[in-house]
């Protein structure tokens, strides 16, 4: 199973909405010193990232909802 | 084996934990790892192992930069968060705190906890709801004259004007139904904000990622409130109504959770 796959496979086990769920948990939560965080520098360049894979990955859902229809 | 290091997701308080044995927890964010609770005093941190070959400072900036990786590993995080979350108070992590020493991480339980504990009494009982308000421009300009009394005006002076002045009053309410449009957005989004408030404990404006249009027309604002468990059904009227009263407007209102509160955690 390729990584985009498994993208998909484990959103489609949730009710979540990816993109909320991405900002939730990249973007707030309290930070604290690990001995490794991630800089919110970093975060921002993820997100452009991220929306890419986020938009494909709704279009595949879709594809795949209208392939087998419930 | 490889060295480990230890990844965190969120604090409870150590009392919490006996209900929420490892075994009836979500997957944690790698395969082949467990998650576990490390307790000191009266706090736990609920962490799982990870190789720190693929957590240490470079190689997590490479792989972050890998939007499958993160986004897989993201959800992971989520889920666990969110279970625990839904069954006692927790202090959410953002994403990628790590420890190379589980010591380093009973120190910082040790040495913060007098914050951590004071913002899991204030988190008790309480929920993050989203409020995301999009607006479908078409509807809004086309209903903008009803909505604004200027362009009412002019709209009436314009009907009974001879023909050359109407049509140089037309083109006038065509730019200023834009510069209207965009102040009665501000307008509606202010309200919604001013009447939610008053219905939930804390509330704070979120930064919006990307301009997203969606079949609710384009994102103008996302909020994130704190309510109380049992002030839910209150809030979510309140939030119809908003929604019911600015929907000739082209505003639609989307109510997303509950989520962890990860917007009211800061120190």
């Amino acid at each position: 199973m390729s990584d985009f796959d498994q993208v998909i496979e484990e959103w489609e086990g949730t009710d979540l909405s990816l993109l909320e769920t991405l900002d939730h948990v990249l973007n707030r939560g309290l930070v604290i010193a690990g001995e490794i965080t991630i800089s919110v520098a970093d975060i921002d360049l993820i997100f452009v990232g991220l929306n890419v894979l986020v938009s494909s990955v709704e279009t595949a859902h879709e594809v795949l909802k209208n392939r087998h229809p419930e | 084996m490889s060295a480990l290091a230890f990844y965190v997701y969120c604090i409870a308080e150590s009392a919490a934990t006996a209900e929420l044995p490892p075994d009836s927890l979500p997957a944690a964010i790698e395969d082949d790892s467990k998650l576990e609770w490390i307790s000191v005093n009266t706090l736990a941190a609920l962490v799982s192992r990870v190789p720190r070959e693929s957590y240490s400072e470079e190689t997590l900036a490479e792989h972050l930069t890998d939007a499958t990786w993160t986004a897989i590993r993201a959800m992971r995080h989520e889920t666990v968060v969110e279970y625990v979350a839904k069954r006692t108070s927790v202090v959410p992590l953002r994403f990628g705190t790590i420890y190379l020493e589980r010591e380093g991480m009973q120190q910082m339980l040790v040495g913060r906890s007098r914050e951590l504990e004071d913002i899991i009494d204030h988190l008790r009982g309480r929920e993050e709801w989203g409020v995301n308000v999009y607006c479908d421009r078409a509807v809004l300009l086309s209903s903008i004259t009803s909505v604004s009394p200027v362009l009412r005006d002019l709209v009436q002076r314009a009907e009974q004007a001879s023909p050359g002045q109407s049509y140089l009053m037309l083109k006038k309410i065509e730019t200023l139904k834009v510069d209207e449009a965009r102040t009665a957005v501000n307008r509606i989004v202010e309200q919604i904000e001013e009447k939610l408030k008053v219905q939930t404990d804390d509330a704070r404006r979120l930064r919006i990622l990307k301009v997203e249009t969606t079949e609710h027309g384009e994102l103008k604002a996302k909020f994130a409130f704190l309510v109380k468990r049992s002030a839910f059904e209150e809030f979510r009227d309140a939030a119809e109504r908003l929604a019911q009263e600015h929907q000739a407007a082209g505003v639609r209102l989307e109510l997303t959770g509950p989520w962890p509160v990860y917007n009211f955690v800061s120190m």
